[in-house]
């Protein structure tokens, strides 16, 4: 099974994650090295499901500074604690079981400040998440039936998770109603235009009509 | 080179052999054949036989110094050299058989030519003019306003003038003919042709097809036109340029109108095909399978001359195999312009709808049609705001041109479309009717006097 890369044409399936970072302030500044957070980045499955079937591995690209930037985390979960001061760009690369399949690269501004990096320093922790939904079309025999794994069994979405479906919901509602609303923004004005190319229309005639008419008789 | 001089001198040639051409440029002179053993060149030890072929081998002589070729080309610049004799020239008397009097005068000539025809003689043409009986022209050729004396007068002179009316004419009207009808060109010629005409039809049998054609009356016509196109003055000159450029101005503005109408009836198809597909859309949501019909909208094709594709956003669509996240379905791609999207970002915010919305499949298709709306209705705003500058200098032009008269403009074209934005909290039910009051308040607060320059110019400002 694990050597059939053959693809399966025509399938897509969809598996949604969440990743994000929480942050914690210590307080004070840490005298060693003037680290004030710490912090832990991480890629979660959306579901209730073991991520390590089809994820083999994830890479975290922290900020250079760090010693060894580059953390590896070999099975779930998929996460990695540090110490910090400062905000950066990480890139999350998210490897598959299947490794004939190019990774996912992700990008995540870790935060530590709840309000931007001025706001009163508080201990309450902060948290930055997002979801995400990765794609795999035409996925190999393999990957398929790694993914299926946990997808047959139909898993809940996990606890901590349940708000996004509020979120997805209302979001659909909000975008179809704007949806509404530009679409009849948009009847009032070809209606407008219309009426301004008639009106336009039959200025010019009327125009030309009296051009016409003083220029003949300029002419005699 | 003694031969020419022994010609110049008018000496006999020598009795040896006459130069021809090929003496003088050498070219049939015997080719010195170089002792060919020595210039047989070998290869030289170690050298490859593949490098040895490169070299130049096709002779083993060397290239010629003068050229070669000596056939005709297509520019001969230099001058043929004739190689005979030079031909004598004779100082002879010749008669010219265009005079009648056989006077004999002299010219040179080739002494070969003795005896032949003066070769002018062949331009001396006489044209027949045909003639008439007195019968024959009481018959047929009788005329109102032409005597037979003055027909008469017509034909004699046009044997004598060879038919160049213009001389006959200047001298018709001399004082020595007292009973001179004054006559045109045109009278003349009409007359001489129409005699002509009769002669050879009726009393010749000759085909009708060997008429000659003369319309004294266009003939007149064109000659005044001529005259007239000839004696303009600067000023009428100055005036049909004028007209000309006149002319050129108003199609160009013609063609630019057609243009512009075009463009606009694509914008308003394009909105009615984006309510149709709505249409279509909702029944289809009917049907179980209406997801995929949504993820493959109804899109006219490529070869549709009047498609909106152009101006609408590109989303990227994969359909490769492989691994992608939805977020990367949402991205509007680089080749769009900065300024289209940051209106469609402005318009997304007016609409408090936050610019990376949660990637589901269904957020993502909803958020993606709705940046294609809002391109659209943007597109619109922007010909409706340039139609209504367009209006508003038409009204200025018309009440300058007619002060007294006024076109009425619709009074939906003075109202103002109310704005997109929404308020974040409000259901859908009360942002209409909140949107209603506003408007009502600006219907009502508006200056009623106010000119559609302000709306127009508030119009700008929303875009």
């Amino acid at each position: 099974m694990a050597n059939d890369l053959t693809r399966v044409k025509g399938t897509s399936i969809v598996k949604p994650i969440i990743y994000g970072n929480t942050a914690k302030y210590f307080g004070q500044k840490r005298h060693e090295d003037g680290h004030t957070h710490k912090w832990s980045v991480y890629v979660r499955p959306y579901v209730n499901e073991d991520i390590g079937t089809w994820v083999k591995k994830v890479h975290f690209k922290l900020h250079d500074s760090y010693e060894s930037p580059t953390r590896v985390v070999q099975k779930p979960p998929f996460e990695v604690s540090e110490t910090g001061w400062g905000e950066f760009e990480l890139v999350i690369k998210i490897f598959f079981q299947d490794t004939s399949e190019r990774p996912v690269t992700l990008y995540h501004v870790l935060k530590l400040y709840s309000n931007g990096p001025d706001s009163e320093l508080n201990e309450k922790p902060v948290l930055s998440e997002f979801y995400e939904e990765i794609i795999f079309q035409d996925p190999s025999t393999y990957m398929k039936y790694v993914l299926n794994d946990t997808l047959s069994k139909n898993p809940p979405i996990a606890e901590q998770n349940l708000h996004y479906e509020t979120i997805k919901k209302t979001t659909v509602d909000k975008l179809k109603k704007s949806r509404k609303r530009v679409q009849e923004h948009t009847i009032m004005y070809k209606e407008r235009l219309k009426k301004l190319r008639e009106a336009i229309n039959k200025y010019k005639d009327e125009i030309c009509a009296m051009q016409s008419q003083c220029s003949s008789s300029a002419l005699r | 080179m003694t031969e020419d001089i022994r010609d110049i001198l008018d000496i006999d040639r020598g009795s040896g052999p006459q130069v021809s051409k090929e003496d003088i440029l050498g070219t049939n002179k015997k080719k010195v054949s170089l002792p060919s053993g020595n210039r047989q060149n070998r290869r030289p030890e170690g050298m490859a036989r593949e490098v040895y072929a490169l070299l130049y081998n096709d002779k083993k002589d060397v290239p010629p110094v003068i050229e070669t070729e000596t056939g005709p080309t297509y520019k001969l610049q230099k001058a043929r050299l004739g190689m005979r004799r030079v031909r004598p020239w004779i100082w002879a008397p010749f008669i010219n058989p265009a005079r009648e009097d056989g006077v004999a005068f002299f010219h040179w000539r080739r002494v070969a030519d003795e005896g032949k025809e003066y070769p002018f003689a062949k331009f001396n043409k006489k044209i027949e003019i045909p003639s008439y009986t007195d019968i024959e022209y009481k018959e047929h050729l009788e005329s109102e306003t032409w005597s037979r004396e003055e027909t008469d007068r017509l034909f004699d002179m046009c044997q004598r003038f060879d038919l160049r009316f213009i001389v006959i004419q200047g001298r018709w009207n001399l004082e020595e003919y007292e009973n001179a009808v004054k006559r045109s060109t045109e009278d003349l010629k009409d007359r001489y042709y129409s005699v002509c005409n009769t002669l050879t039809k009726v009393i010749r049998g000759g085909n009708i097809n060997e008429a000659k054609m003369f319309d004294a009356e266009h003939e007149t016509r064109r000659k005044q036109q001529l005259e007239r196109l000839f004696s303009r003055t600067p000023k009428q000159i100055e005036e049909e340029q004028m007209l000309l450029q006149e002319l050129r101005k108003i199609e160009a503005r013609k063609r630019d109108r057609d243009r512009k109408t075009q463009d606009l009836q694509k914008l308003i198809s394009a909105v009615d095909k984006q309510n149709d597909s709505r249409k279509s859309l909702k029944i289809d949501k009917k049907t179980p399978h209406h997801r995929k019909r949504i993820a493959v909208p109804v899109r006219p094709t490529r070869v549709d001359p009047n498609n909106f594709e152009a101006t609408t956003i590109k989303f990227p669509d994969i359909k490769n195999s492989g691994v992608s996240t939805r977020s990367q379905r949402m991205k509007i791609p680089a080749n769009v312009s900065q300024k289209k999207v940051k209106n469609v970002e402005q318009a997304l915010q007016s609409l408090k709808i936050k610019l990376n919305p949660i990637p589901t499949e269904e957020v993502c298709q909803n958020y993606n049609d709705l940046r294609n709306e809002i391109v659209l209705l943007n597109e619109l705003k922007a010909a409706c705001s340039s139609s209504d500058f367009e209006l508003q200098t038409l009204k200025h032009q018309y009440e300058t041109l007619n002060p007294d008269g006024a076109l009425k403009i619709e009074p939906v074209l003075m109202e103002e479309i109310a704005s997109l934005s929404v308020n974040e909290d409000e259901n859908d039910e009360e942002t209409v009717i909140k949107i209603k009051q506003e408007n009502k308040e600006q219907l009502e607060t508006r200056d009623v006097t106010s000119t559609p320059r302000s709306v127009s110019k508030s119009v700008l400002d929303m875009i």
